[in-house]
């Protein structure tokens, strides 16, 4: 009996024994762990200092350099300035470290919350735009910001995290892209029903929907795209990109400044917003950053904007794709453009507008014209037009830079650039001030559904163009694919019933020149007054000369601007 | 015209009489000088009239010229008409003010017919002030060149409604200013070929003949080609096309047909314009090798006449050097088997142009000199490029070389002070840094600050009419455009290898010394390593211009003291606080007004021996 007693005792004893070498084991593998972990954090902190020793050290011993400069050249006044600006320069840079120091503390601690707030896409891009371009100028360097498809303009998000890692991304291009380099950054848009990068994230932001308290906000994606052709980054390199403190190693980069915490900083904010940061890149080549953010749209502005529907509008501007972008945005406002590369060519164009009694209701003048200086353009255009005509002037320069010599030549207006539609648009409305649209005087209807016009045309497919051209304006077109088709369509209509007549040259049957011939020798009372356009690709004087002497009014090369063949229908039925 | 009118012109003579370099004939040394300063008075009281007779005449009127009758804008014109005219320029600022002022009351009348003639003549005017930039690259001159072709551009607009437009003079107009399209520079040589081709399809169409027969149709064709065969010159710097060498050897063969035989008829000999061109274009046709055209250039020099001043031989004994030395800069190995050849050729020049009568009205003779002093080429023997500048200066704007050897008196005498006080001033400038014994030292800065100053207006060359005969106050667009001087100036002394260490006084002498103002901004103090020289002369250029030189064109006129003190209060801004310092030091300030009063007369006795020693050789 005690025996089994004392045995049960011993067992207990054992077991508990057990017990505390397993607590003591488990105390101790915690402990290990511990230990792990405070060398781990040490390690982190003596790699961190020594970063940031350095890192630091570089702009203070710039502004310690440059403050003793200064004092020993007190007198200079110019010298002295030349150091102030160094001094700031590496002040703000100092200013930059700390605060991604900061920034990684709160992302580390769980401490970083995201706004949801509503903010305008066009102020955001054009903010990045006003920082980053002083940096890419001062290396010559080329940096494109464009603008693709936008559906919202007005969105939901943190606008700050968000230009933090915008300008972190497109910073980083500029300081490992070569003096010279090309940098080129792209936003667009889509719906989020356009196939998503990642549907979680959609769900997650349509909360925030609610949080700004909009019914109607829906999802879009916005898509970045920032490429350079600078020094690139290795495959081995690119696996650490987004770890804190990596930093790319080579005799190009010693002396470009940083702490390696921005791209890390990036990833996580990306990530925070529900989106995702896809890099590519070959050494030497040069890299793409993409980034995809879910965002929720916010309510748009109600305010309408009063602009004279139908009226022309005259771009000059070199180059053809921001010259494509404003037409596209005028002619989704009910407005006519008309292009033009150069001043000469816009020059002439207004003079003949003004001779003929059509000038159109403003310009936008481009920042490049292939045959003089903008704002020369704008001087004559001010005396030509007069000075209630709005120029308005579209341009990625900085208009602080550029307000006293755009407004002593002349310009009223500044959109700056990437160009966005309701700036566009708004500035428009406002310049044109009393035109809006409960001006009758200047008020035009791009409807032309009441006007018919003869196509003659033998090619099928420029029947096709041309007709899908002119269609946009509601006009009734009529085609025959040839002279005689021509002829003979006019004089079985009754008179009046053509408004204008687009001739093709050279025909099968009976050529322009007959045709003409022939219907401004009927004897009826359209058939003089009929107004009859050349459309042909020879384009030489004499071929012009040729046109007006067989009856035509006048003559539009071949291939046929949209823009061109606007104009002629806007000055024939609204002008 | 309004007697206010004949009365300005009148004075506009006489002021660019006055102006013109004193001949010494019948005059001391001590008499010439106060000839000068008599001449100088008469020219201040001239200027002064004329600001009256604007003032109270013109200002007005075109204040009103919306009211004014038909009669009053006729006189307008007549008066314009006289201030610029061919082979005279007597005021193209005023002449463009007032065609300015009749096209703004063209347009407000909607008068077309108006806006026409005025466009053209505005753009005439602009012409002029183009080709004062001879020389300069064209994104210094572009500015210029879109003013002036956005005129003609805009009244040639209007050939679209050339049948509606009857009036016969409005329709030479409108042709006349699609025509001139082509003038001045143009970024590239194809373009300008181009402009002026399809201003020939134009003029020959029989069309726009046929509607109106009584213009002058074949003149300007005539013209057109010229225009065309004088593109030759703005090529050569830039490759023609295959198409360009065939429209410009076209146009190059029918001017030189339609020269030869006028000349022919008239018994002279043949041009040497055309000749040239003709010469020129077989040899981008690849007829003729570079010696072969070289050589016939020199055959075409050789047969200019030294006594003979009609507008065919000073283009051949001025313009054509300028053409021939151009060529030999693209080959420099040619220039030693011509280099005696060229001395003499610049002897010549210089030769001519002091005995050219009537010099100062001649705008063509400017034209050619400054395309001459943009192509000069060194060689061991010939007089040096600063020299020749400095005569041409002498010549034909006394006052500026007065001013411009006052200022190397003065800041010889600063540098020296400067000198005194601390020997490594100027160490900056490494042939000064070199000179280790202190006088010799000394020395070589007197040298370097005399040169500069001497040299830093060199650019005015190029605007001779607006520093010597403006007949008033400049207008906006004259000083903006007298700014130019500066680039000039570097431009031509950067080119020589005896003045290229003058460049940069000439280029940053107006630039403010912390850089917030002044011109020209392509000047950067810090980056500038003759800045302590820079700044000396713009101290001094400074002082002298306030206290005299351009008191009768800017309206600023101080004593010397005043002056002083107003640098002074510039310290640190306009001016270094290096230099501004030892202007606190009465016995300085005292020292540099003595080197202004001597440098005057310094440079008047030069000026009188110059001319005394042209016309008397033998003493």
């Amino acid at each position: 009996m005690e025996n089994r007693e004392s045995r049960e005792n011993i067992d207990r004893f054992m077991e508990e024994q057990r017990k505390r070498i397993e607590e003591l084991e488990q105390e101790k593998a915690a402990l290990k762990e511990a230990l792990i972990a405070a060398e781990e954090a040490n390690k982190a902190k003596s790699r961190f200092l020594s970063n940031m020793s350095h890192d630091i050290r570089t702009p203070m011993n710039a502004i310690m350099g440059m403050t003793s400069i200064g004092l020993s050249h007190i007198d200079e006044k110019a010298r002295v300035h030349d150091c102030l600006g160094k001094i700031q320069t590496a002040a703000s840079h100092l200013m930059s470290l700390v605060n991604d120091v900061l920034d990684m503390s709160r992302i580390d601690s769980d401490r970083l919350t995201l706004n949801e707030e509503p903010f305008s896409l066009a102020d955001l891009i054009h903010d990045i735009s006003v920082i980053v371009r002083p940096q890419a100028a001062q290396k010559n360097q080329g940096l494109k910001i464009e603008i693709g498809r936008i559906e919202e303009e007005n969105i939901i998000g943190d606008p700050l995290h968000l230009r933090q890692v915008l300008v972190n991304i497109i910073g980083n291009a500029v300081k490992y892209t070569q003096d010279g380099g090309e940098i080129s950054v792209q936003f667009a848009q889509r719906y989020a029903k356009a196939d998503p990068p990642e549907e979680k994230g959609a769900e997650d932001v349509a909360a925030a929907q609610e949080t700004a308290g909009s019914m109607e906000a829906r999802m879009v994606w916005l898509d970045f795209c920032c490429k350079d052709n600078g020094i690139g980054m290795s495959p081995e390199f690119l696996q650490k990109i987004f770890i804190p403190f990596e930093r790319v190693h080579s005799e190009a980069t010693s002396k470009i400044e940083g702490t390696g915490l921005g791209m890390s900083i990036v990833k996580n904010l990306v990530e925070r917003m529900n989106g995702e940061i896809l890099v590519e890149s070959e050494e030497g080549a040069g890299s793409c950053f993409t980034v995809h953010l879910p965002m929720a749209t916010a309510p748009q502005e109600t305010t309408a904007l009063h602009l004279p529907t139908g009226a022309a509008v005259l771009i000059a501007e070199n180059r053809k794709e921001r010259a494509g972008q404003m037409a596209r945005y005028l002619r989704e406002a009910g407005l006519v453009s008309v292009h033009q590369e150069k001043g000469a060519q816009a020059v002439t164009w207004l003079t003949q507008a003004q001779y003929e009694g059509h000038m159109p209701c403003a310009m936008l003048l481009g920042e490049e014209l292939s045959d003089m200086q903008p704002l020369h353009l704008a001087s004559h255009v001010r005396q030509l037009a007069g000075r209630e005509f709005p120029i308005l002037l579209v341009s990625e320069a900085d208009w602080v830079q550029l307000e006293y010599r755009a407004t002593r030549a002349g310009v009223n207006g500044f959109v700056p650039c990437p160009l966005f539609k309701s700036r566009l648009l708004g500035t428009l409305a406002e310049l044109l001030g009393g035109m809006g649209s409960d001006d009758n005087s200047v008020k035009q209807e791009l409807d032309y559904s009441d006007r018919r016009i003869l196509l003659v045309e033998d090619i099928e497919l420029n029947q096709e163009i041309a007709v899908e051209l002119l269609s946009v304006t509601g006009v009734q077109v009529e085609v025959a694919d040839d002279g005689a088709q021509a002829v003979k369509k006019f004089s079985d209509a009754p008179e009046g019933y053509y408004d204008l007549i687009f001739m093709d040259i050279h025909m099968p049957v009976m050529d322009g020149y007959e045709a003409t011939r022939q219907i401004r020798s009927m004897e009826r009372a359209d058939a003089a007054a009929v107004w009859i356009v050349a459309m042909t690709a020879d384009a030489f004087v004499e071929d012009v000369r040729q046109a007006k002497e067989a009856g035509m009014n006048e003559h539009i090369s071949k291939p046929v601007e949209p823009g061109r063949l606007q104009e002629i229908l806007y000055r024939q039925f609204s002008g | 015209m309004q007697p206010y009118q004949e009365e300005y012109i009148a004075n506009l003579r006489e002021i660019a009489a006055l102006a013109a370099r004193k001949k010494t004939e019948g005059y001391t040394f001590e008499s010439y000088q106060t000839e000068l300063a008599k001449n100088r008075n008469r020219i201040a009281g001239k200027v002064e009239r004329n600001m009256e007779l604007l003032r109270a005449g013109l200002f007005p009127l075109l204040d009103h010229l919306p009211e004014s009758g038909e009669e009053e804008l006729q006189e307008l014109q007549e008066f314009a008409g006289r201030l610029f005219q061919v082979g005279e320029e007597l005021d193209v600022g005023l002449f463009c003010q007032i065609h300015q002022a009749l096209l703004n009351c063209a347009r407000l009348k909607k008068d077309q017919a108006g806006m026409i003639r005025e466009l053209y003549w505005l753009g005439i005017g602009r012409n002029n002030r183009c080709s004062k930039l001879v020389g300069l690259d064209y994104s210094v001159v572009e500015n210029y060149v879109f003013e002036m072709r956005l005129c003609f551009t805009e009244a040639g607009a209007y050939l679209k409604y050339f049948d509606e437009i009857e009036d016969s003079e409005t329709r030479g107009y409108i042709l006349r200013a699609r025509a001139n399209t082509a003038l001045g520079q143009y970024a590239s040589a194809s373009g300008k070929i181009q402009r002026v081709r399809q201003t020939l399809q134009i003029l020959q169409d029989r069309y726009y003949q046929e509607k109106e027969p009584g213009l002058p149709w074949e003149r300007y064709i005539f013209m057109a080609h010229r225009q065309m065969a004088s593109s030759i010159s703005y090529s050569r710097e830039n490759v023609m096309t295959a198409e360009d060498v065939e429209a410009v050897m076209e146009s190059v063969y029918i001017v030189y047909q339609a020269n030869m035989q006028e000349a022919a008829k008239r018994g002279e000999r043949p041009p040497i314009h055309s000749a040239f061109n003709y010469y020129a274009i077989s040899y981008y046709c690849g007829l003729d090798t570079m010696d072969g055209l070289l050589s016939k250039t020199e055959h075409l020099m050789d047969t200019t006449e030294i006594s003979d001043f009609t507008s065919e031989n000073m283009y051949g004994l001025i313009s054509l050097p300028a053409f021939y030395l151009q060529y030999l800069k693209q080959f420099p190995e040619r220039i030693p088997g011509r280099a005696e050849y060229i001395e003499n050729l610049y002897r010549r020049i210089l030769d001519y142009v002091e005995v050219f009568p009537d010099a100062p009205e001649n705008e063509m003779l400017f034209l050619y000199l400054r395309q001459l002093a943009n192509n000069y080429v060194e060689t061991a023997n010939s007089i040096p490029y600063g020299a020749f500048l400095l005569k041409l200066i002498m010549r034909f704007a006394p006052d500026i070389y007065i001013q411009s050897y006052i200022v190397a008196k003065a800041a010889a005498v600063f540098c020296d002070i400067l000198m005194a006080e601390e020997p490594e001033f100027f160490d900056d400038i490494e042939q000064i840094r070199e000179v280790q014994d202190l006088e010799e030292k000394r020395h070589e800065v007197r040298k370097y600050a005399m040169a500069c100053g001497l040299l830093h207006d060199a650019g005015k060359i190029n605007f001779i009419n607006l520093y010597t005969q403006t007949g008033r106050q400049w207008f906006e667009e004259e000083y903006e455009m007298t700014r130019l001087h500066t680039i000039v100036g570097e431009s031509c002394l950067r080119e020589c290898a005896s003045t290229c260490r003058y460049a940069a006084a000439a280029l940053g002498h107006h630039s403010w010394y912390d850089g917030s103002r002044g011109y020209p901004a392509v000047y950067e103090r810090l980056e500038c390593r003759e800045r302590q020289m820079v700044d000396v002369i713009s101290l001094i250029d400074w002082l002298e211009n306030v206290t005299d030189a351009q008191c009768l064109y800017t309206g600023v006129k101080m004593t010397f003291d005043a002056a002083v003190k107003t640098a002074v209060s510039l310290e640190g801004r306009r001016f270094s606080p290096l230099l501004t310092a030892r202007l606190r030091d009465g016995q300085i300030v005292a020292q540099l007004e003595k080197a202004f009063a001597e440098g005057r007369r310094e440079a008047c006795r030069q000026l009188y021996e110059e001319d005394f020693l042209f016309n008397h050789p033998a003493k």
